[in-house]
């Protein structure tokens, strides 16, 4: 029975739940709860596939009543394949992310244009050419990059916009919240693989940078900045199933004149739901039946 | 005091700007007159270049030689392609940076790597 309700569980949180969860709209306005939530169902989705692998055998001995050892050692070893895959996923994604960073970080060292960086921090590198873009390169010794399209194109405010914005990632290791995500994406075996969580995550990190350029920018600054470099870079149609369009019409949407602002209470709902998603299963499915079965395992 | 990622940057500049290998020496001359440094140093700095592969040492005449492997363009296009577009390993590429705007979809990448092609057939 605990087997069951875990894997049904399982099944809601990765196959049913995300959908939705993607396209609500009450997202933006708590965007680092709404992180909160999609890591606890992610995380809550991984323990109970745990659950059902470790209690699905157990049951079924204490059922049919034969074959206890061979159950506990076949239980044991596909729950260790699914916390290894997951370790072994999580460590492929950091280090070729960080070997990627490392590289483009030497490229974009020797490549800046320093001269044209007055006044910006340290951290700021200026590539040639007209293509306006800004990103930036998490890591012990991160980079904000800026394109010299970028500077032409913006007015001094916008571009301390977009660097506070690049500057939030770093600070708040986003870089982390992704690579954890991409992980979990891919571990997961390619029929249940899905994007939703991990482009949700996306536009949610991207939300907060938003955040926090706006606080110390304004939301004029930034609005400008997004409409500016969006129109010059982004191609209308879909890029390997992310929207780009969509994903900055939702963020220009916040920051138009009079969109609802960060909302207290739904923040401390979402954390609420976001801790149960990953207590209440524990206390009402997997204590009771530890209870049991650490009585009839051959231990 | 500048530190040895500037000198680096610096001497990238040198030999891009001049088109044609340099010796340490030439190296030397050109950055000597904006500064005080050792002839050493721009050996080190050199070679430490070498080492990342941005930079190729060649022999002429009893005098190594360096050039950049690539003109600055063809590594600020492959810089951009790396940092824009969007590869088939897309998730993991996603991982390794964030962007404000300013990914590029199959149109703009196919756009940045003729850019690209253009530069190396040039050189």
């Amino acid at each position: 029975m605990t087997a069951l309700l875990l894997g049904a569980l399982g099944l809601t949180l990765s196959l049913l739940v995300p959908r939705p969860l993607a396209r609500a709209r009450w997202t933006a306005r708590v965007p680092a709860a709404a992180v909160a939530l999609w890591q606890a169902i992610t995380l809550a989705a991984v323990l109970s596939a745990v659950g059902v692998v470790l209690a699905a055998p157990e049951e079924l001995v204490r059922a049919t009543g034969r074959g206890a050892e061979a159950a506990l050692i076949g239980a044991l070893a596909v729950a260790a394949v699914i916390v290894v895959r997951l370790l072994w996923c999580l460590g492929g994604v950091m280090y070729r992310s960080r070997a990627r960073r490392e590289r483009h970080r030497t490229l974009v060292d020797l490549l800046d244009r320093a001269e044209r960086r007055a006044g910006l921090t340290d951290e700021v590198r200026v590539l040639d050419g007209p293509l306006p873009f800004a990103y930036c390169l998490p890591g012990r010794s991160p980079r904000v990059v800026v394109s010299d399209g970028a500077l032409q194109v913006l007015t001094a405010e916008q571009v301390a916009a977009v660097i506070a914005h690049e500057q939030a990632h770093l600070r708040r290791r986003h870089d982390l919240v992704t690579e954890s995500f991409t992980a979990f994406h891919r571990a997961v075996p390619r029929p249940l693989r899905s994007r939703r969580p991990l482009d949700a995550v996306h536009l949610l990190l991207e939300m907060l940078a938003d955040d926090a350029a706006r606080r110390a920018h304004g939301d004029a600054a930034l609005r400008d900045a997004l409409t500016t470099m969006g129109d010059a870079t982004t191609t209308p149609e879909t890029d390997g199933g992310r929207d780009e369009q969509a994903e900055r019409r939702r963020r220009l949407e916040r920051l138009r004149p009079g969109a609802p602002g960060p909302d207290r209470r739904l923040a401390a709902a979402v954390l609420a739901a976001a801790a149960g998603v990953l207590v209440l299963p524990t206390v009402f499915l997997v204590v009771p039946w530890l209870d049991t079965a650490l009585g009839n395992w051959p231990l | 005091m500048a530190g040895l990622g500037d000198l680096e940057r610096d001497v990238m500049a040198q030999l891009w700007d001049a088109g044609e290998p340099l010796t340490v020496r030439q190296v030397f001359d050109r950055l000597s007159r904006e500064r005080d440094l050792a002839y050493t140093t721009v050996m080190t700095v050199l070679d430490r270049l070498a080492k990342k592969g941005v930079v190729t040492q060649e022999r002429a005449d009893r005098a190594y030689r360096y050039a950049a492997t690539q003109t600055r363009e063809e590594m600020t296009a492959a810089l951009m392609l790396d940092a824009l577009s969007s590869a088939p390993d897309g998730a993991a590429r996603d991982a390794a940076l964030a962007h404000f705007v300013g990914r590029v979809g199959p149109d703009g990448a196919a756009a940045l790597s003729r850019a690209l092609e253009a530069a190396r057939n040039r050189a």
